[in-house]
């Protein structure tokens, strides 16, 4: 970020900002992560070519990641403890909301997202009367509804998938097309990323660069008694950012039921979930876990650098030890990154995303 | 000082042992099994109560130690990856023809446990940084390493040396199904330790106020390491109760979504996420009705992830309650 | 006094501490004998507070001895304090909540017996303390969190009293409590007193030392100005030592221009707060309020600004009522207000300048509401910035960065992107230097010029003197007697920490006063005279 308009040559000044512009630190490790895969594939230690085409196809991961990513950004911005457990419960039901909807009753596509966009902010919205109107610990208010969301996914059609015929062609979303006018010189890209990633990437942006709520949101995540000294309505603006959570979960139900061409029940919650990567990729990202403190940009370069990584390391092993070695990534990199952030603070006096 | 007031004194000498959100726990607990005796005749026999009790031990015990963790204001949302490492490591190790005693492998997966716990609790008590986040990583990194174990597929053909543990009848003595036993005899153990040793209100008073305490003379970096390291010990054990209680494979699910599921009953039980305030024995009593829960609800035919729904529930009412009373003290 | 034979408890002689350029003691003695209450008063800055952290040992003095009992010591630390008996009360209570009284008493030295908690030999100790302080003895296992805050601070006089406290400091222990229970207080501090324990007694409100203290100390500009058996003087006598002569800094005098209130507070309460408050400030006039702390003066800033409603009275604004249900209705209604806690209630910590400035304000500048618009956000805080001289090298600097003076010139900005109607500002110079503190009241100054009603909430005595065309006192939670800007610092000293304790009508020297001021004299008096009663009534009733 600011790197190149350093003029200073210092050595300790390039190692300051490495340590507290988060968005400097993730660049240089997705740098280091993209050229030593490069690296490994010339000296043919991997088991398919790591290349642009392969890092590009391995974008459509990010969909998901990245936009439940900023889901928890808005939500942990938003201070006194932010945090929602619920992101992948919410993808499942609203999921199953759409499932039925574009699936079972026929609806057209566009109707339907919109319903299950609109549906998942329902859902946010509990999330953020519990949180903001009610006041419990965010932590608990999203504990309560993931258990009782997920259930309801699961109980919502006797556990059974939705996957009927428009289901299945929505399988099309997820495929990589060629760009416009300069597509022949560059890798396909997943359609995903244009049709959801990009436009919530750029709509979060918006609204937390350029409007007035943005500006609510870190004032209250900064101290919530200052902006109520301040005059401004705290509770309906923490309010707010679990409905946006719930919103972007609802899109990403969409992503997810065309990834897997069928409304899965368990779709958000299988396995680890996907409340814990998400919280992962916004930490990562450089957003304090106490608020005010967060960039969308950050969020982005955390999810590119995990997806390229998480890319990497699966043509590294062979069979599922490539899986388990991505936890092992992710893990070591959370755990790198809290740390570094405990010793900036005692450095440098905090972080500066 | 008069003899009287001398008598008077001891016997007040400490607030009243149950809260009354254990009381109110209690009443549910009677009310469901009421309730559910009386719908399905099945479930007030030794046949229904005795797995209910075993299912509950895993949870409940686990529960003690993050009790005492969220009391002194931090998380952990790792032990669902530190049981995946001591279940599978110990199923290992009773697998074969030199399979080890069941001492042995309670022993190497309280040991493997307490490590992991270590591994916490050094990041989280010297590391300086929030035991959510620090914990999230270290999940990850423990599901790396228990996959690692696993290597591919499952672990079959575990024998029943830990039977003792178990669902079986070798696993009850009096009809009292061990494991429970176990996990009572912990329970009441750390309620005695929170409640009458200095080092177990020490706990109280780092969750309240962790800077006053080190004042006061608290060593809070200490406390908070045991803490994390108590809870990677009963990890250890609890792996093993989860171990007997499944069949002869172990599969690679194991302990997925535990770590919430403590959660959720520490919380049920009257527990403040905040810290400063808790009851183990409330958590043990928590366990038990979402136990209770899980089991009426198959018995009743339903499906049974609905229990799910009314954990949700559960969560909302007990810490709502909890809110509204906070909230009326504070107006007083 | 026989004191010549016997040893003092503690002796400080020509102890001094700097903090950087800044002389925070120079040359202070100060000696505190077993058995007696001693106060220590003086205005805000006097030093006392550095006195205090050097006697508990959390500041270590430059230069000086420090004497305990006869023998020299040195107190490196808090702990090395309390290990020779030297415990303190602070105002905010350190206690835990969750925990009974006995655990916090306890906490950190528990009694033990074979591995766990003796708790009968704790509560048995417990509960002797408990009698010394007039508590019930069930409070011994009642968790502190449901005790009142005069409760919880005799939880921690017992706290200091367990460790075998020879000394005991209470740093403004009444500035909490109702009068009720300042009785109870004072009642424990006899009892003390009785047993030996030698007590150090901080107060602004000087009415009440007469009652409680053997001597008194007075500090002015860092330096001990002398000590006196309190008998020997009045609370005009103290109030003189503490201001010392009076500077003829005397501003230029401003014609307020004669028109209706724009705000009037009458008979303003908040049940525990304060009560039958009346103020009425006219466009273009500075009125200050000023109060000890502990007067409630702060709770009427914050009833105004609608953080807190009022119990009974009114608001008016433009001689309408209004019922200011909270802070953005207040500034719809063309109310600024300026917080007195500036890091909790004021800054957006490690935000920008700009943020900071444009947070209260989002609305105006944004397009449509939505959008900020950053081309104008920029141009008002490099304006702001400019017209109150803050001292930074672009709009984009975090505030957390900022001096203090800096930083509250960022906050005071944010209540002036509009013009306010009525400008509140509470405590608008505390921990704020020199020369921010000159250009913050040319400031104030500057916009009642302009035309805004300004109401200054203060408990600094210069402040309010140098820049109000009027002063209202604020004593024991009500308005009682009011100013001009001509009045002396004693008489409004005097007036404020209780004059009319020791002489039951207002004295001559304010009525004197008081002719210079306003129109509503007689009114006032009365005023004045009937909430006194109110006072001793209420005392009783709480």
């Amino acid at each position: 970020m600011t790197a190149p308009t350093m003029k200073k040559t210092e050595r300790t000044d390039y190692l300051r900002i490495l340590l507290t512009q988060r968005i400097a630190l993730l660049a240089l490790l997705i740098v280091v992560v993209v050229v030593t895969f490069f690296i490994n594939d010339a000296g043919g230690y991997l088991t398919a070519p790591y290349d642009f085409d392969y890092m590009s196809a391995s974008l459509i991961s990010a969909v998901p990641l990245a936009m439940l990513g900023l889901a928890e950004m808005l939500v942990i911005l938003s201070g006194r403890g932010g945090i929602d457990l619920s992101v992948g419960a919410m993808v499942s039901l609203a999921g199953m909301v759409f499932g039925f909807a574009y699936g079972e009753w026929g609806w057209p596509l566009w109707l339907a997202i919109l319903a299950t966009a609109g549906f998942g902010a329902f859902l946010g919205a509990i999330n953020g009367f519990l949180v903001s109107w009610i006041g419990f610990p965010a932590l608990i208010a999203t504990l309560a509804t993931f258990y009782a969301y997920k259930s309801l996914a699961i109980v919502v059609n006797d556990q059974q998938p939705i996957s009927t015929k428009p289901i299945q062609e929505l399988f099309s979303l997820s495929k990589s097309v060629e760009l416009p006018l300069f597509g022949e010189y560059v890798p396909n890209v997943p359609l995903g990323i244009f049709t959801f990633l990009l436009p919530t990437v750029v709509a979060v942006w918006l609204l937390l660069a350029r409007t007035a709520y943005g500006r609510r949101l870190y004032a209250i995540g900064t101290n919530d008694v200052a902006a109520r000294w301040a005059g401004l309505p705290v509770r309906d603006t923490r309010f707010k950012a679990y409905v946006y959570a719930g919103l972007i979960s609802g899109l990403v139900a969409v992503v997810t039921v065309g990834q897997f061409a069928s409304a899965r029940p368990d779709a958000g919650v299988s396995g680890n979930g996907m409340a814990l990567p998400a919280i992962t990729i916004a930490v990562l990202g450089g957003v304090a876990i106490t608020g005010g403190i967060g960039r969308v940009a950050g969020v982005v370069l955390a999810t590119l650098l995990i997806v390229w990584l998480n890319a990497g390391i699966l043509l590294a092993f062979v069979g599922n030890e490539g899986s388990q070695y991505q936890l092992l990534a992710l893990g070591a990199v959370l755990v790198f990154a809290a740390l570094l952030n405990g010793l900036t603070n005692r450095r440098y006096g905090g972080t500066t995303s | 000082m008069t003899a009287v007031a001398e008598a008077k004194i001891k016997r007040r000498v400490l607030p009243s042992p149950v809260t009354g959100q254990e009381i109110v726990l209690v009443g549910v607990i009677v009310v469901l099994w009421a309730a559910l005796a009386v719908s399905t005749p099945a479930f007030l026999t030794a046949g229904s109560i005795q797995p209910l009790l075993v299912a509950t031990a895993p949870v409940a015990l686990v529960g003690v130690a993050m009790t005492i963790v969220i009391i002194t204001g931090g998380i952990d949302v790792s032990v669902g990856g530190a049981i995946m490492v001591c279940s599978v490591l110990t199923a290992k190790a009773l697998v074969g023809t030199d399979g080890v005693s069941l001492g042995v492998a309670v022993l190497l997966s309280i040991a493997a446990g307490g490590l992991l716990g270590l591994v916490n609790g050094v990041l989280i008590a010297y590391g300086r940084v929030h035991a959510i986040i620090i914990t999230f990583g270290t999940a990850n990194l423990f599901m790396f390493l228990g996959l690692r174990i696993f290597g591919s597929g499952t672990v079959n053909g575990i024998p029943a040396t830990l039977a003792f543990f178990g669902r079986g009848p070798d696993g009850r003595t009096l009809g009292i199904p061990h494991a429970f036993l176990i996990t009572l005899v912990i329970t009441a153990v750390a309620w005695w330790y929170l409640r009458h040793t200095a080092g177990g209100r020490h706990f109280f008073a780092i969750g309240g106020d962790a800077q006053a305490a080190r004042l006061a003379g608290v060593r809070v970096q200490r406390r908070v390491l045991l803490a994390y390291v108590l809870t990677g010990v009963l990890v250890g054990l609890a792996s093993c109760f989860v171990i007997a209680q499944g069949t002869s494979t172990l599969d690679q699910s194991v302990g997925s979504g535990k770590e919430l599921a403590v959660i959720a009953a520490v919380v049920i039980g009257g527990t403040s996420i905040m810290g400063g305030r808790g009851s183990v024995l409330g958590t043990l009593l928590g366990a038990l009705l979402v136990q209770s829960v899980a089991s009426g609800v198959t018995q009743l035919g339903w499906r049974s992830q609905l229990s799910d729904l009314f954990v949700g529930i559960f969560i909302i009412v007990a810490v709502g309650a909890d809110l509204l009373r906070a909230r009326a003290r504070r107006s007083r | 006094m026989t004191d010549k034979i016997e040893t003092p408890r503690l002796r400080l002689t020509a102890v001094s501490k700097r903090f950087g350029a800044v002389r925070a003691i120079q040359h202070a003695d100060f000696t505190v004998r077993a058995g007696k209450v001693h106060a220590l008063v003086g205005e805000n800055g006097a030093g006392k507070s550095t006195m205090i952290k050097i006697v508990a040992g959390a500041e270590v003095a430059d230069t000086g001895e420090i004497e305990f009992e006869g023998e020299p010591v040195k107190l490196g630390s808090t702990t090395a304090a309390i290990a020779l008996g030297i415990a303190t009360v602070y105002q905010e209570p350190q206690l835990f909540p969750e925990l009974t009284v006995a655990e916090n008493i306890f906490l950190g030295r528990e009694l033990k017996k074979a591995g766990r908690v003796d708790w009968a030999a704790q509560n048995a100790k417990v509960v002797e303390l408990l009698e010394l302080l007039g508590l019930p003895e069930r409070y011994t296992t009642a968790e502190v969190g449901t005790l009142s805050v005069a409760e919880q601070q005799q939880v921690s006089i017992a706290k200091a009293l367990a460790a075998d406290a020879k000394v005991l400091i209470l740093d403004e222990p009444s500035a909490i409590l109702t009068d009720a229970e300042i009785e109870v207080l004072f009642d424990v501090v006899r009892r003390l007193t009785a047993a030996g324990v030698a007590v150090i007694y901080i107060s602004h409100r000087l009415d009440e030392l007469f009652r409680i203290a053997d001597e008194v100390t007075v500090m002015r500009d860092g330096r001990t100005i002398g000590t006196y058996p309190i008998k020997d003087l009045s609370v005009r006598q103290i109030a003189h030592l503490m201001v010392g002569e009076e500077l003829s800094d005397s501003r230029p005098h401003r014609e307020v221009p004669d028109g209706p209130a724009v705000l009037e507070l009458k008979s303003l309460s908040r049940d525990g707060k304060f009560r039958d408050v009346d103020v009425s400030v006219k466009a273009g006039e500075i009125v200050a309020l000023y109060g000890l702390v502990g007067s409630g003066v702060s709770e009427i800033a914050a009833c105004v600004y609608g953080i807190d409603r009022s119990t009974h009275g009114q608001i008016l604004i433009n001689s309408s009522q209004v019922n200011i249900r909270n802070p953005e209705h207040a500034q719809r209604l063309g109310i600024a207000l300026l917080p007195a806690n500036r890091k909790v209630e004021g800054m957006f910590g490690f935000q920008s300048i700009a943020f900071n400035i444009s947070a209260g304000h989002l609305k105006l500048l944004s397009k449509f509401g939505v959008w900020v618009d950053r081309a104008r956000e920029k141009a008002v805080a490099l304006k702001l910035i400019e017209r109150l001289a803050v001292k930074t090298p672009h709009e984009r600097q975090a505030i957390s960065a900022m001096s203090g003076g800096n930083a509250q010139k960022v906050v005071l900005a944010r209540q002036l992107v509009e013009r306010p109607r009525v400008l509140v500002l509470a405590e608008p110079t505390q921990g704020v230097d020199v020369g921010a503190k000159e250009e913050i009241h040319r400031l104030i100054t500057e916009l009642a010029e302009e035309g805004t009603a300004v109401l200054v909430v203060t408990s600094d005595l210069p402040e309010a003197l140098r820049i109000a065309d009027r002063i209202q006192v604020v004593r024991g939670g009500t308005t009682t007697d009011e100013f001009g800007p001509d009045a002396s610092q004693v008489d409004l000293l005097a007036a404020a920490a209780g004059g009319s304790e020791t002489n039951p009508a207002p004295t001559a020297g304010n009525r004197e006063t008081n002719r210079t001021a306003t129109e509503s004299r007689e009114t006032n008096r009365t005023a004045t005279e009937s909430s006194d009663t109110n006072r001793t009534a209420a005392g009783g009733g709480e």
